[in-house]
């Protein structure tokens, strides 16, 4: 009997065991999957939709919530002039409730701003004017809303026509809904109030020019922070609250997986007991049933962990079409997340199975003779 | 940050959690200072909260039992309180059949509650003692829910303490005076150090509670102070449910008195300005 159909024979002895264990690692697996790969989709999907809109900086005021803090529309003239900056655009962005969405992504931008320039029409038209009392949705937005072009839509008090569908090339931008700055300005009564101003650089601007166009940019406007567009939201509070508590989650989701898997070796342990002790007395070492019982975790782990790994992306899936998170956030599932995952996984087991290895390795072959 | 923990529901719950044990053993550790208040200092401290102008948008959600579809209603309500009156506007802004439905709320303090209803295009409709008990834009809630503020009654004592969502909360059980309310009795669970009710069950004089109000959500309001955000109110007795999520609150807004007449009902329209 080989070594190898040993250690399945082990797993397969006690089926049901087996099966609620690999159960087990698999949620805990599935959490880190589908937490991590959400968290990460929160700043994936942000920096696509700054990428999308053709922005190099950001002036906001992130603090601890999700959209920034309103400040005065003039912090935007105060910065046009400095050095690097082709163009600026100024923007009032809201989470609101429209018509029957708990929350949806409302953008107005600065009438003939650059921001304007990436969405491409899928039908209808763009907003004449920046007073025509229109909007425009991305298409997901238009999908959750459930809005073709020549509907009403109702923001706040204000009734609104959307006119038209478009691709903003991005999960942000596809979830929103964008409109003029002073329409929006005059309906959330926010007149001469913004609370972000997209930057858009020189080409060529170098790493460091961008860096100290930041600091100028922090020092005259003490109200708002510039970050680069695409470490925006990784320096929020809201990001990195979040991405802790995914980890946090996972980990004690994979703590449990370790519990399991510890627990079911060393009942295998217990039970092979006369096994391995008829393995002592044809030969084998003591390190080979350490190895015995080590490659039988790890091998539970790395099956826990693919089977994980399916459920957390089915898991993940499942979240992003609810309608809470659908057209907000894009979930980030690389190859890396799930090969981390399943190598987490392996981990688990080998390091659940170290105890019952070390007990295994303690049986001698008399024991088999006291039963 | 509260709005983005909906959208992961497994986050959300860790986080929630997380909060509810912190906020535990944040009130643990403050809970004295809640305890120094007397029963009246207690409701006169949250009630103060809520005084004042203010503009506030919310979505109102009713989930009737068996297979009656939900309904959603965008609204928004004006509301002017001091210490001696109470004024009340809700406007219906969505769905688009609806919209324009209004109600005009008015209450003195020792007084009982009046009300008009506005039906679009022209219907202006005083509501009598009776209809003022009648659900208010078909939720579990009536207009003198809405208008009645327990927080005022003249016999109010704490009966204890008792966690609700992980929050330490003081008992405040508030009694109305004869003909004050239909209800005998109302119980607030309170945080004291927030001082946000977490909790509120509504009492028939027969002991029954006929309705329970739970706190899902606290947020800060635009002056910072926590307030509830998100209101489950059920009905124990049929099980219907009435959920109301506050989306906006602007404080220190200038209304007009004609905003809290008849006439002003049949004008659909936000703040026309607000001092900063």
């Amino acid at each position: 009997m080989s070594f190898v159909t040993v250690v399945f024979r082990g797993l397969i002895r006690r089926r049901t065991r087996t099966t609620l264990t690999l159960l087990g690692i698999s949620i805990g697996i599935a959490a880190v999957v589908a937490l991590v790969g959400l968290s990460r989709g929160l700043n994936k999907s942000w920096a696509a939709g700054m990428r999308a809109r053709g922005t190099d900086v950001v002036v906001s005021n992130m603090t601890s919530s999700l959209v920034p803090k309103p400040f005065n529309a003039t912090v935007r003239d105060r910065i046009a002039h400095l050095p690097h900056i082709a163009a600026t655009c100024s923007l009032l962005v809201d989470l609101m409730s429209v018509e029957n969405t708990e929350m949806i992504m409302v953008s107005g931008r600065e009438w003939g701003g650059f921001t304007w320039a990436n969405l491409k029409l899928i039908s209808g038209r763009m907003p004449n004017d920046a007073q025509e009392k229109a909007v425009v949705l991305g298409r997901t937005a238009a999908d959750v809303l459930k809005k073709k072009v020549g509907d009403p839509i109702q923001i706040e008090t204000a009734e609104l026509k959307v006119v038209g569908i478009v691709d903003g090339n991005a999960w942000v931008e596809n979830g929103s809904v964008i409109l003029s700055l002073p329409l929006l300005q005059e309906i959330t009564d926010d007149q001469d109030r913004i609370n972000v101003i997209d930057v858009r650089l020189t080409p060529g601007t170098s790493r460091a020019d961008v860096q100290s166009l930041c600091e100028q940019i922090n020092q005259l406007v003490p109200e708002a922070r510039a970050i680069v567009a695409s470490e925006n939201l990784n320096q929020s509070e809201i990001s990195r609250i979040v991405g802790a508590m995914s980890w946090s989650t996972s980990l004690l989701a994979v703590l449990v997986g370790v519990l399991g898997v510890m627990n079911t070796m060393l009942m295998n342990v217990f039970e092979r007991t006369p096994e391995i002790c008829v393995l002592l007395a044809l030969g084998w070492k003591r390190r080979r049933i350490v190895e015995l019982v080590l490659w039988e975790s790890a091998i539970l782990g790395l099956l826990g962990g693919i089977i994980g790994v399916f459920i957390g992306v089915a898991g993940v899936r499942l979240l992003g079409a609810t309608p809470s998170i659908r057209g907000l956030l894009e979930p980030d599932i690389g190859i890396r997340l799930l090969a981390v995952s399943v190598a987490i996984a392996i981990l688990v087991g080998v390091v659940s199975g170290l105890y019952p290895a070390w007990r295994s390795s303690r049986v001698t072959p008399s024991q088999a003779l006291h039963g | 940050m509260l709005k983005i923990i909906h959208l992961c529901g497994l986050c959300g719950l860790a986080v929630n959690r997380s909060v509810s044990v912190f906020s535990l053993l944040f009130s643990l550790l403050l809970s004295s200072s809640g305890a120094e208040l007397s029963p009246k200092e207690l409701a006169s401290a949250v009630a103060a909260k809520q005084e004042g102008d203010a503009y506030i948008r919310l979505r109102l959600q009713v989930k009737p039992t068996g297979s009656a579809a939900d309904e959603t209603l965008q609204i928004q309500i004006k509301e002017r309180r001091t210490k001696t009156a109470t004024d009340l506007v809700y406007q219906v802004l969505w769905p688009q059949p609806r919209k324009g439905e209004s109600v005009l709320l008015h209450q003195e303090a020792g007084r009982p509650a009046s009300g008009s209803l506005f039906t679009p295009p022209d219907k202006v409709q005083t509501l009598t003692a009776s209809q003022l008990r009648q659900p208010f834009f078909d939720s579990d809630l009536s207009y003198l829910d809405v208008i009645e503020d327990p927080l005022s009654w003249e016999s109010q004592t704490i009966t204890g303490t008792e966690v609700v969502n992980g929050v330490n909360c003081t008992v405040l059980e508030s009694k109305p005076n004869k003909g004050e309310s239909e209800y005998a009795k109302v119980r607030s669970w309170i945080d004291p150090n927030r001082l946000v009710q977490m909790r509120i069950e509504k009492y028939s004089p027969s002991g029954e509670v006929k309705m329970r109000i739970e706190t899902s959500r606290v947020s800060n309001d635009d002056k910072g102070r926590p307030i509830p955000a998100n209101l489950i109110v059920q009905d124990p007795k049929n099980g219907s449910v009435t959920e109301l999520d506050g989306s906006r609150i602007k404080h220190n807004v200038t209304f007009s008195d004609s905003e809290f007449s008849s006439e002003g009902l049949k004008q659909v329209s936000a703040p026309t300005a607000a001092a900063e």
